[in-house]
């Protein structure tokens, strides 16, 4: 309860403040949860089961105020307690919208942190639809003249995939038992296939939206490109999770018997998907636009590997959700400070940047090197698990998608020679403090989990067991 | 019936005393004795309070005040009450518009608790013709007249509709009584087996249209933009919240009789419903002025709630009055908003909002709050009206309920302009924005009805 409320309660202080505001308060404030989050830990017993740490009657007597706490959600809550901090400390300009985007980024962790810990389905899209609130005043803040297409075109996508779960949703609950929300009423549901393909169809599409795979993806990249940087770094780090986790903590548990349905299609659609970011951001020329589209193709590896219902494949995919949260949030990163003290982000117009900022220069090529997998970097052993559990799968889909290897090394390293090395067009200022100190945040990030992974699938590994168990039940096609 | 005598009085006693005085000086008195009305409406529900001197003057027959009823007036005189609190006019003398409100509210708490089709008739002529009058209030306003013609020919039309199909109930059935008219198609259908007589379908589908003229559903809604956009704007919101709530109310009560026959109407009915929601929800996409895409989108509000005539069963009508409650606070909300502005900038299409956010972000805030709400996006309390009414016609009507959400998603299109104008546009002038008291009165209720909406729920139900 105390990682939604204070958030809230700091994004209301916030607002009351105005200019008054410190941005390192917000910061220490925006951090706070992770203290309650240790805490949650301690509540975890060995059996990894989701336990409940609040309850309470909400809408009626069975739609209930439920949140629950286990590995998985610790992860999430982890990444994204980390995050948003960063995002505060560094990511927000200094000029008239700071205000606003500070509260509508606590307002945004509160509601992300609910999605994380929500245990009743209702409670789960309240929050869903909640986070999207804010994230759409974020975008709408950078007023470019198409803003508003954008930004209505992005919740319009969202939107109707939302409707589309709530639409399952309430068909799974009136066929509770106990005419309940919560989540193992839900998930007690007998369905037949029919019933199970096409409730899964409606959540599937919620996150498939979210995520975005591809046919879902064309409100991705402008939406990324036109936000500022602070929202850029929330959709990418941790909003593209909440699909991710969602397909995991909802998906699979709530209509077991339609994945073998849905499964060739959605791996084969994100095998497509890891090409098609790749080979477009090969071209691009907007340093944003081209992150957005290597997330669209990372993102797209992670779905395939969910979807090979390997417990290979599922943890390194929870790995690869946490640790390109930390890449892309520091890609952004640098890109903002580029941006803040050159004016802009078009590699033509950059070049020799790293003559006056050595710092800056360090940590993009290490940000750099965890985005291209390179061993001994946050980013390698997350893909090396995801390439093997989809090569067990199909050797002939992990070949293709093996290819995003090199793909991306050509694009993240040509990215970082055209703005840092060459001819010097521009000038960049030194970094100040908090910029320094969120980039050695994120660069502990990046080499820690490089040398340690098996943290992190230590921490997820029972709950993700569970979700296994499940599904075999279902239909045992897990290995 | 102390609500009656109380509005009743209240009324007549405000036309004396306020003749030649300034309106907005007896708004507070007005306002007043509604909400002592929707008080004392709770609390004879509860029974704190015990009026059965004064119910007993009227036959049993006649109107009954069941704790629902009670509910339902208090709602319908709360929401006039806050009608009356946040369009305060200061530069109109006398008090009859205000009174021929509260007279007119004496109509719908008729419609409210009718026992007998001549009592609901009554209450469809008591709340129809003050407001015939206030609809024409702006006489120098060439729109105003207009709507005030409009209104009143359409309502002409359909109280004749509506007078005709009762008699032929009464020629079917033999009774006018709500609870004996019911129980001859029900038998004759659920027993015997035997057909519906025509004079009696054909009474329940007259019925059915005058009200549903009232409620202004597709294709009986042709009226609703041109009077919503010609009327004064209280008028407006009076009409889109306390006339159409109570209609829909007296439509409820009315084809609730027949729910035994229910296969015989509830066909058209969806079909009703369903080109309701679209249409009215694809209009509204293309307008320009606030109170057309306002209009337009009562209507689309119009469609949700005959989803809920259709599944109605006598026990769920607290989803009515939930969904009443929501609808009304974010219609009041947004159209005093778009009132205030209206008055500083003399322009009733979007380019008013332009700017408000740097201007007045609070109102701005508000103004995001209310629109999030009509269009039914979580933790507002027009989400939660929409959830129920969804959830509990799902197992019924799958189609109506996927027809629903389209309809919602669609919404998104339009109630996001107001955001959009309000936030992306610069504006000239900055508005002058009176009552913002109110305004953050009304956001916390659909807050507090939208977090907490089972305390709501289990206090009253």
């Amino acid at each position: 309860m105390e990682v939604i409320i204070i958030p809230f309660i700091a994004c209301l202080c916030v607002s009351i403040l105005g200019k008054r505001n410190n941005i390192w308060l917000s910061t220490l404030f925006s951090s706070l949860p992770l203290f309650f989050v240790y805490q949650y830990f301690q509540h975890l017993d060995s059996s990894g089961k989701w336990i409940s740490l609040f309850d309470h009657a909400w809408i009626s007597d069975k739609i209930r105020f439920t949140l629950a706490f286990d590995g998985l959600t610790g992860l999430m809550l982890i990444l994204t307690n980390m995050l948003v901090p960063l995002i505060i400390l560094a990511g927000i300009r200094n000029d008239e919208n700071q205000v606003k985007l500070t509260a509508l980024t606590l307002f945004m962790q509160a509601a992300l942190n609910g999605v994380f810990m929500a245990h009743d389905g209702l409670m789960f899209y309240i929050f869903w639809e909640l986070a999207l609130i804010p994230i759409y005043f974020i975008t709408l803040t950078m007023s470019g003249k198409q803003a508003f297409k954008i930004t209505l075109r992005f919740f319009l996508y969202t939107f109707v995939g939302s409707l589309a779960m709530l639409a399952s949703l309430i068909y799974l609950f009136l066929h509770t038992a106990d005419h309940s929300f919560d989540f193992e009423s839900l998930r007690a549901v007998e369905l037949n296939l029919n019933q199970s393909i096409g409730v899964g169809a409606g959540i599937l599409l919620a996150f498939l939206v979210k995520i975005p795979i591809l046919p879902f993806h064309s409100w991705q990249a402008d939406t990324y490109t036109e936000a500022p940087a602070s929202g850029s770094m929330l959709l990418g780090g941790i909003m593209l999770k909440m699909g991710l986790y969602g397909i995991l903590r909802w998906y699979f548990p709530l209509a077991p018997e339609s994945i073998a349905f849905f499964q060739p299609w959605i791996i084969g659609l994100s095998v497509a998907g890891v090409l098609y970011g790749a080979i477009i951001a090969l071209r691009q020329k907007d340093m944003k636009r081209l992150v957005a589209f290597s997330s669209l193709s990372h993102v797209a590896l992670i779905a395939a590997g969910f979807f090979t219902l390997s417990a290979e494949g599922i943890e390194g995919g929870l790995l690869q959700m946490f640790v390109h949260g930390v890449n892309v949030v520091g890609l952004f990163l640098v890109i903002e400070i580029i941006e803040r003290s050159t004016g802009t982000r078009v590699l033509g117009e950059l070049g020799g940047l790293a003559k006056n900022n050595r710092i800056c220069m360090v940590f993009f090529m290490l940000v750099a090197l965890g985005t291209m997998a390179v061993p001994f970097t946050n980013g390698f052993p997350g893909e090396f698990l995801l390439l093997k559990s989809l090569y067990a799968y199909n050797h002939n889909l992990a070949l293709l998608a093996g290819l995003t290897i090199i793909f991306s090394a050509v694009y993240i390293l040509r990215m970082v020679q055209f703005s840092m090395f060459g001819e010097g067009k521009k000038a960049m200022s030194p970094l100040s403090w908090n910029e320094i100190l969120a980039f050695v945040i994120l660069a502990v990030g990046i080499v820690g989990i490089g040398f340690m992974p098996q943290i992190i699938i230590d921490m997820v590994h029972k709950s993700v067991l569970i979700i296994a168990t499940w599904i075999s039940e279902a239909n045992g096609i897990l290995s | 019936m102390i609500a009656f005598f109380i509005t009743f009085f209240g009324a007549v006693v405000l036309l004396f005393i306020g003749l030649n005085k300034r309106e907005s000086s007896f708004s507070i008195f007005a306002a007043g004795i509604l909400f002592l009305s929707a008080f004392l409406c709770v609390a004879s529900k509860f029974g704190w309070c015990n009026f059965g001197i004064l119910e007993s003057w009227v036959p049993a027959n006649m109107m009954q005040f069941s704790p629902e009823q009670l509910l339902f007036m208090g709602l319908l005189s709360f929401l006039t009450g806050f009608i009356i609190l946040s369009f305060r006019d200061s530069d109109i003398i006398g008090n009859d518009q205000l009174a021929l409100m509260m007279f007119s509210l004496c109509g719908a708490y008729m419609m409210v608790c009718y026992q007998h089709i001549v009592v609901l008739f009554l209450g469809i002529e008591v709340l129809s013709i003050p407001l015939y009058v206030l609809a024409g209030s702006k006489k120098d306003n060439i729109y105003s007249n207009e709507a005030a013609l409009k209104y009143f020919l359409m309502g002409a039309f359909s109280t004749g509709i509506f007078l005709l199909g009762s008699a032929f109930i009464y020629g079917g059935t033999g009774s006018l009584e709500l609870e004996l008219m019911g129980i001859k198609p029900s038998f004759m259908h659920a027993i015997e087996g035997m057909p519906i007589p025509v004079l009696i379908n054909a009474g329940i589908i007259l019925m059915g249209v005058g009200l549903l003229f009232k409620v202004a559903a597709v294709p009986f809604h042709f009226w609703a933009p041109d009077v919503y956009q010609g009327s004064p704007n209280r008028t407006t919101v009076f009409m889109a919240t306390v006339v159409k709530i109570s209609a829909f109310i007296a439509l409820y009560r009315l084809l609730n009789t027949f729910v035994g026959i229910k296969s015989n109407w509830s066909g058209w009915l969806s079909i009703l419903a369903t080109i309701t929601i679209l249409w009215g929800n694809l209009a509204a996409m293309i307008q320009q002025n606030v109170k057309r895409t306002l209009a337009y989108s009562s209507i689309a509000h119009a469609g949700y709630l005959l989803i809920f005539i259709l599944i109605a069963d006598g026990t769920n009508a607290w989803i009515l009055w939930f969904y009443g409650l929501a609808y009304g606070i974010a219609s009041i909300l947004v159209f005093s908003i778009s009132h205030q502005l209206y008055n500083t900038n003399k322009d009733d299409t979007f380019e008013a909002f332009n700017g408000l956010a740097k201007s007045s972000p609070i109102v701005a805030i508000a103004l995001v709050i209310g629109v999030l709400s009509l269009a039914g996006i979580p933790i507002s309390a027009g989400f939660v009206g929409k959830f129920y009414l969804f959830s509990f016609a799902w197992q019924s009507d799958p189609m109506l309920v996927c027809t629903g959400l389209v309809g919602s998603a669609l919404g998104v299109a339009y109630y996001f302009k107001f955001i959009k104008h309000a936030f992306l546009k610069v504006g000239e002038k900055s508005p002058v924005i009176k009552d913002r008291g109110i305004l953050i009165f009304l956001v916390l209720i659909i807050l507090m009805a939208g977090v907490f909406p089972w305390i709501l729920l289990r206090t009253f139900f």
